[in-house]
């Protein structure tokens, strides 16, 4: 797969995965309940929160970093938010959430390959460690049951953030690379 | 009787090739030899009750008989080892089943449509040619994998030409490919590599609604889209003709070739009922056409 596609199918899986999270949050607030679900709940984030990979970044910061420390932050952001993801996933009680959480656990397993792709397709190395989502950091489990949604609100909250800058930073990426690397989508691809 | 389990056949049940050739031993017991007055000499060999010519034996020594065939196409159930004893009634030893069979072919033509079922549902349906008939129990499996990850296999229900799989992930470039296994070998078709949202065909135009407005030639059509811009972004193909004729006319593609939930058709014939049908497809062309929309009619106003 030539660096353009895979910039372009990375970034359509960003825009689909927004937009897969959009309803599943939603949904999965309604079950977590007041005040979760409501609009204008905005909790100050707990230092328990600090495990979750942080999507509040210093913009100019981050613009200011290269492609390749980009795109590894992206990569290791993902799979530390799958693994945490997943462990949400075992333990939702309702059959119709867990099918739409373990389709998203899929489909973001699906963007920490496609940047891991696109660095491959640029040339840069993978961010060192498993290519799989390393496991959770042993963390004290909540110790009641509102700090737990808690934990669980601000995972979304983050994954949500995260996937909004991702979109924007794979578009920025998509109009970077040369034009004779971007092939038409209608060529056949390899693997 | 005479002889009570008085031997043995190997292979127990074998499973063959059609077409090969084929060695089985009645071994008797040495217990029976003694008893019985009997020897490997006496052994008859039978398929389903026919006799197999004596050429085709051999007596490998006193309590083992060999039986070959050239050709397993002369095969059937039950091989019997029997014994015809010096004045006695000719009793049976031992038999087995044989099957005969065929290896699977490679599975050929694999192909893939994922279809839209409802607003947020999508299935992928594969199909493939499964190759010759085998004679024998095959199991085909359709397999799909991203590097690092397997997927569960999708395991055809009654038929061995086709599987849906229900989860669907897209914008991730997927191997699929169809195994077939059976007790003489297994076959693996060439994979197919395909980012699932290439191969789309979305359910068609929702809610077709046709409105007259001031001019005499035109009528606007209004529909919903139910696949969302986050998935793919879409084009369109519309055709109309006047009720009573059966000549279907077609807007130009390339005024729909865009994203769109409405379009004004023009140049109609004033004060006249026409009847509109729509279809979209991947706006770059990928994937299928969806089917036809729900035809609706609408009337131009008067000149």
């Amino acid at each position: 797969l030539g660096a353009g596609q895979s910039i372009q199918q990375t970034y359509d899986l960003t825009r689909y995965l927004e937009h897969q999270l959009r309803t599943l949050a939603g949904t999965y607030l309604n079950y977590l309940g007041p005040p979760f679900n409501e609009p204008d709940f905005n909790p100050p984030r707990l230092a328990r929160a600090e495990r979750v990979p942080s999507a509040t970044v210093d913009l100019d910061l981050w613009r200011g970093l290269t492609d390749n420390a980009r795109l590894a932050a992206n990569y290791r952001a993902y799979s530390r938010l799958l693994c945490y993801l997943r462990v949400l996933d075992g333990q939702v009680g309702t059959a119709e959430l867990r099918h739409r959480l373990t389709h998203f656990c899929a489909s973001l397993q699906g963007l920490v390959l496609s940047i891991g792709g696109v660095m491959s397709s640029l040339g840069y190395p993978l961010p060192a460690g498993p290519a799989g989502p390393p496991t959770p950091p042993s963390t004290p489990a909540a110790p009641n049951d509102f700090l737990k949604k808690m934990d669980d609100f601000w995972l979304l909250k983050e994954l949500q953030t995260w996937l909004w800058r991702s979109a924007k930073d794979f578009n920025r990426l998509k109009k970077k690379v040369p034009p004779a690397v971007v092939t038409l989508r209608l060529e056949a691809r390899g693997f | 009787g005479l002889v009570q389990s008085c031997g043995h056949i190997i292979p127990e049940s074998p499973v063959l090739a059609l077409g090969s050739n084929f060695t089985a031993l009645c071994i008797l017991n040495e217990s029976c030899l003694d008893f019985g007055n009997i020897y490997a000499s006496q052994i008859i060999w039978k398929i389903k009750n026919r006799l197999v010519p004596k050429e085709q034996y051999r007596e490998i020594n006193r309590t083992v008989s060999s039986v070959t065939f050239n050709d397993t196409s002369a095969l059937a159930t039950p091989l019997t080892c029997n014994i015809l004893a010096d004045g006695q009634i000719e009793q049976n030893i031992y038999g087995i089943t044989v099957t005969v069979g065929l290896p699977p072919e490679k599975p050929k033509n694999l192909s893939c449509i994922v279809h839209q079922v409802s607003r947020f549902t999508y299935v992928m349906t594969c199909t493939w040619n499964p190759g010759r008939h085998t004679f024998l129990d095959t199991q085909f499996k359709l397999r799909y994998s991203w590097p690092e990850e397997i997927f569960p296999d999708c395991i055809p229900k009654d038929v061995n030409n086709s599987c849906t799989i229900t989860d669907i992930q897209f914008f991730v470039n997927t191997e699929i490919w169809v195994e077939a296994t059976n007790a003489l070998g297994q076959a693996e078709s060439d994979p197919l590599v395909v980012d699932p949202i290439d191969i789309v065909k979305p359910l068609s135009p929702q809610n077709v609604s046709v409105s007259s407005g001031v001019l005499p030639t035109v009528l606007k059509l209004s529909w919903e889209n139910w696949i969302s811009d986050a998935v793919m972004t879409l084009k369109f193909n519309i055709r109309y003709r006047i009720v009573g004729d059966t000549n279907w006319m077609e807007v130009p593609s390339e005024d729909t070739a865009s994203p769109r939930t409405s379009f004004s058709v023009q140049g109609l014939r004033p004060y006249t009922e026409y009847v509109f049908s729509i279809r979209c497809m991947k706006e770059d062309g990928e994937g299928y056409w969806s089917d036809w929309s729900e035809e609706k009619t609408g009337i131009t106003p008067e000149d």
